[in-house]
């Protein structure tokens, strides 16, 4: 909290002015990792098991059916079905699944509206949600265009876990009170403690090594994940496969037969999260 | 004859001023206390209802997913935008030496300020844990933590301070006066309040040469600041990326319908008042028949400004706007969409009737009929939004728990519980102004003061000596 | 020479301002227009004309407060923001100019209304113990004019007093 400091972070802030942006990739804020997604929904089934094992891994309260039915539950992960009724014969042709969770955009709009700066981003190009710093005013969530952070309307713990499934609560991670926002954290703590194991052997973090409990848990292995700074892994391939780019309010492709886009990337929140289309056939 | 009606009998005794308004402090109507007891019931209601939301949670509010804000916004932004006329009468229209405001402006001007104590309950009601309400503002914490100053709601937080210390001295700087007279005519308790906070005034003329210019600086920095307030609260919204809320003219916008609202809100008031305390001398039809008119051209404006915004929607042609504002005017929300317009937009015209200005229970209907307009305008724009965002999986419609709209009632009886209690502690019609009011008018209607005046007034040219000499 | 504290009640604004006019043109040597105190039932900007023209230094204030609020008021944001170290959002500055204009405005207008408030608190004299010759018919309906004389300028003061209409004069010695 030095004077030193003052003028440092100064500096930064001209330079972020001349220079669009914080993390300006020569800048002194460069970033750790840029954690990815991409999700391959012709491959997605819409068995569920992503959002099941999200329940488990970061413990997710059980609201029952009817706080589920008011709007009240807590499914980080979640699998939206649509209905395209195009076709009368077989409308269970239309069928389409989406697995729907926090985008971690790289201009997130909620971050800014926080009052508290209870959500930040992080160094790995992540939003953080930090729980402790919230006090529930739950702006970010009307800012939000994918509507993925879930709010603590009540003291969930009560009963969501009756005995003896307090047991299968992670013990890595906290358990929510009431009045707190939550959401997707890409299970930051295995990045966490992938970092700390690639730390203490002195080596860069290796690609597959986090994995989230959804990627983890897909039947069909229609989830990749990974660091898209890191060039060779699988995601960045991916990524530069489909031709998709960041920072983009529009993508420009060569092929447009390639299936992969961002959703509301037009509203210029810049998601992480890529979504390969489903194949159709052709009537 | 009726262009000559005057606003108030330029004839009255100046201790009759006196008498009438400390005897409104004294006994008003039996309704008076009807209407204490009505507000204290609301009140209590809200109060049980915040203790169960506090308890179990926001989840008895029937808040959902989608519908983080809902109705407790909708209130805020109600009261805030009540709070807007107060200072439209007594700041803005000191300025214009437009004086018919000086029987009516002292409770606008509390009005002002209970609506601010009352809409800054919202934000920290909505709250879901409320008892770390504190950290939106930037105190010095060891952990050097402040809140993020970009946030809107930390800018509410701003605003509403500044405005609620700004009215709130402005109410008492133009009080001094008369507390002053109730310190000179009281006995008991009343007396030893008065005493203190008349902080020793007696009306020489140091003290009045230095309020006159405290009340004008002061109603140069509120007019502003009321402006910056209304903007600052409509930033809320026009600072997302929401369809329905990222609109550009939403700052004229809510201001428009703060005037509106707030003026709706004197024109009850006034009638409250005029019945409650037999105000009829004060509280005049031609005073009425003025804050009609403003309020009619308010009303027009704020017309006009929902006019663009919805042309400029359609036109606009943004698919999340559109398909918004036709689901407003077509959907579940439709009754309260239209109801909304017809009570702003088509029920004001009754303010363009002469016969209707004048007659006191229509007047009265009318000015209710224009805030549930208004309050319906602030639903409309915070609730439809969320329930049709830009995901169609979360596409909701949610109408509030009885716990919310206990709170939303009963903010009604916390303002009104404030504002009883201060028209009956404090005169709420300022002697003083009235006085001035009163001796202006005669000074410009007979000459015979003029002339004088600036007879004596000559000899300040010349130097004392000469002339003594 | 003992002094004397004199307040003579006009019912009438007009008669004081006479009055007033009448002590400017030096008619009773000795009192100047200086020494009057005027008290009032309300504000009588007219009453300069022959009252001369007295200051008021509030404005000083309010500009100090206005200007403190402004600088003060973006120094403490951008220290708070440079401080807070975890606030990279969204690829926005550290230091975001347009939210600090906002809220710059507010402190302005915060800091310039209450040191307008505490200067008339001081200015006008306030907090003061009213003189004992205080009467109540000044917040009534009756103009009062105040002096400290010398006790050999009372009578003639009495008699200008009573030349225009002085409905009551209260006294008392103070030395």
């Amino acid at each position: 909290m030095s004077l030193d400091n003052i003028l440092n972070n100064w500096s930064d802030y001209r330079k972020a002015a001349e220079e669009g942006g914080f993390y300006d990739p020569e800048g002194n804020h460069p970033y750790e990792h840029r954690w990815t997604m991409s999700i391959n929904l012709d491959l997605c089934n819409g068995c569920n098991a992503c959002s099941t094992a999200c329940y488990a891994e970061n413990n997710l309260a059980f609201v029952g059916k009817e706080r589920f039915e008011k709007g009240h539950a807590m499914s980080w992960m979640r699998i939206e079905r649509y209905w395209d009724d195009q076709d009368k014969d077989y409308p269970e042709k239309g069928a389409s699944f989406l697995p729907m969770m926090c985008q971690q955009c790289g201009a997130a709009t909620c971050e800014p509206v926080c009052p508290v700066a209870a959500t930040y981003h992080t160094p790995d190009g992540l939003n953080a949600q930090v729980y402790n710093r919230c006090i529930g005013s739950r702006y970010c969530s009307n800012n939000c265009p994918y509507r993925v952070r879930y709010f603590n309307f009540y003291s969930y713990y009560d009963d969501a876990w009756p005995e003896p499934m307090q047991q299968q609560l992670n013990p890595d991670i906290t358990v929510r009170d009431k009045g707190v926002m939550e959401k997707c954290t890409f299970c930051v703590q295995r990045i966490r403690s992938a970092k700390d194991k690639a730390q203490m052997e002195d080596r860069p973090v290796r690609d597959g090594e986090v994995m989230p409990a959804c990627a983890q848990s897909c039947p069909t292995s229609a989830i990749v994940f990974g660091d898209t700074l890191d060039e060779n892994s699988a995601i960045s391939k991916l990524w530069k496969k489909h031709q998709v780019k960041r920072n983009v309010t529009q993508q420009h492709k060569e092929n447009p037969e390639l299936r992969g886009y961002r959703i509301f990337e037009e509203l210029n929140v810049d998601p992480s999260v890529m979504y390969l289309e489903r194949v159709r056939e052709e009537v | 004859m009726m262009v000559n009606e005057k606003d108030i009998n330029e004839q009255i005794a100046w201790a009759k001023i006196n008498t009438d308004v400390l005897r409104s402090m004294e006994n008003p109507r039996k309704s008076y206390w009807v209407a204490v007891a009505v507000c204290l019931a609301m009140v209590a209601c809200a109060m049980l209802a915040e203790y169960i939301q506090y308890t179990v949670g926001m989840g008895v509010s029937n808040l959902n997913n989608p519908h983080m804000w809902d109705m407790y916004i909708a209130t805020f932004v109600f009261w805030i935008g009540m709070s807007h006329s107060g200072t439209l009468l007594s700041a803005i229209l000191h300025l214009l030496h437009a004086d018919w405001r000086k029987p009516i402006y002292r409770f606008a001007e509390a009005m002002t300020t209970f609506s601010l104590l009352t809409a800054g309950l919202f934000p920290i009601i909505h709250l879901g844990r409320v008892w770390n309400m504190y950290w939106v503002l930037p105190y010095v914490s060891d952990r050097g933590i402040w809140p993020n100053f970009r946030s809107p709601l930390v800018w509410d937080a701003f605003a509403i301070s500044t405005y609620l210390s700004a009215s709130m001295l402005f109410l008492f700087i133009g009080m001094i006066p008369d507390l002053a007279i109730c310190r000179d005519n009281t006995t008991g308790w009343r007396k030893k309040l008065y005493t203190a906070l008349s902080l020793g005034w007696e009306g020489n003329d140091r003290q009045w040469r230095n309020f006159r210019k405290v009340y004008l600086l002061m109603a140069c920095f509120l007019i502003p600041l009321a402006v910056s307030v209304h903007s600052i609260v409509s930033a809320d919204f026009a600072m997302s990326i929401m369809p329905g809320w990222h609109v550009t003219s939403f700052p004229p916008y809510f201001v428009a319908g703060a005037l509106y609202s707030g003026c709706a809100a004197i024109i009850t008031l006034f009638i409250m008042l005029r019945y409650f305390f037999r105000f009829e001398e004060y509280m005049t039809l031609p005073i009425m028949e003025k804050t009609a008119k403003l309020t009619f051209a308010i009303a027009m404006v704020w017309t006009y400004l929902n006019l663009i915004e919805f042309a400029s929607v359609w036109y606009g042609h943004d698919m999340y706007n559109k398909e918004l504002l036709i689901a407003k005017a077509t959907g579940p929300y439709a009754w309260v969409f239209w109801t909304m317009l017809f009570c702003g937009s088509v029920v004001p015209f009754a303010l363009a009737i002469r016969k209707l200005r004048r007659h006191m229970p229509t007047m009265f209907v009318v000015s209710i009929l224009l805030n549930v307009g208004m309050f319906f305008e602030r639903w409309m724009i915070v609730a439809p939004t969320l329930s049709l965002s830009h995901e169609p999986w979360q596409w909701d419609v949610m109408w509030g728990s009885i716990v919310q709209w206990a709170l939303v009632f009963g903010s009604f009886g916390w303002f009104g519980l404030l504002f009883l209690v201060f028209v009956k502690v404090f005169p709420s019609v300022s002697m003083y102004e009235v006085k001035e009011m009163v001796f202006h008018r005669n000074m410009t209607a007979g000459q015979r003061d003029v002339l004088r005046m600036t007879d004596h007034a000559k000899p300040v040219k010349q130097t004392p000596g000469v002339e003594g000499a | 020479m003992s002094k004397r504290r004199i307040l003579a009640l006009f019912g009438d604004f007009a008669e004081a301002h006479d009055a007033i006019a009448d002590i400017r043109r030096n008619e009773v040597p000795g009192v100047t227009v200086d020494d009057i105190t005027m008290k009032s039932p309300i504000e009588h900007p007219e009453v300069e004309e022959v009252l001369g023209d007295r200051p008021v230094h509030i404005q000083k204030f309010t500009l100090f407060g206005a200007i403190f609020g402004l600088v003060f008021g973006f120094l403490f944001l951008a220290s708070a923001q440079a401080t807070f170290l975890v606030q990279p959002q969204g690829g926005k500055a550290v230091i975001p100019l347009p939210a600090n204009f906002v809220l710059v405005y507010e402190m302005v207008i915060f800091f310039a209304v209450w040191m307008t408030f505490l200067s008339f608190l001081f200015l006008s004299g306030l907090f003061k113990k009213r003189s004992r010759l205080y009467s109540e018919k000044v917040s009534l309906d009756q103009v009062g004019l105040m002096l400290e004389i010398d006790e050999s300028i009372a009578e003639p003061l009495r008699d200008l007093f009573k030349k225009h209409k002085v409905l009551e004069i209260r006294e008392e010695v103070i030395q």
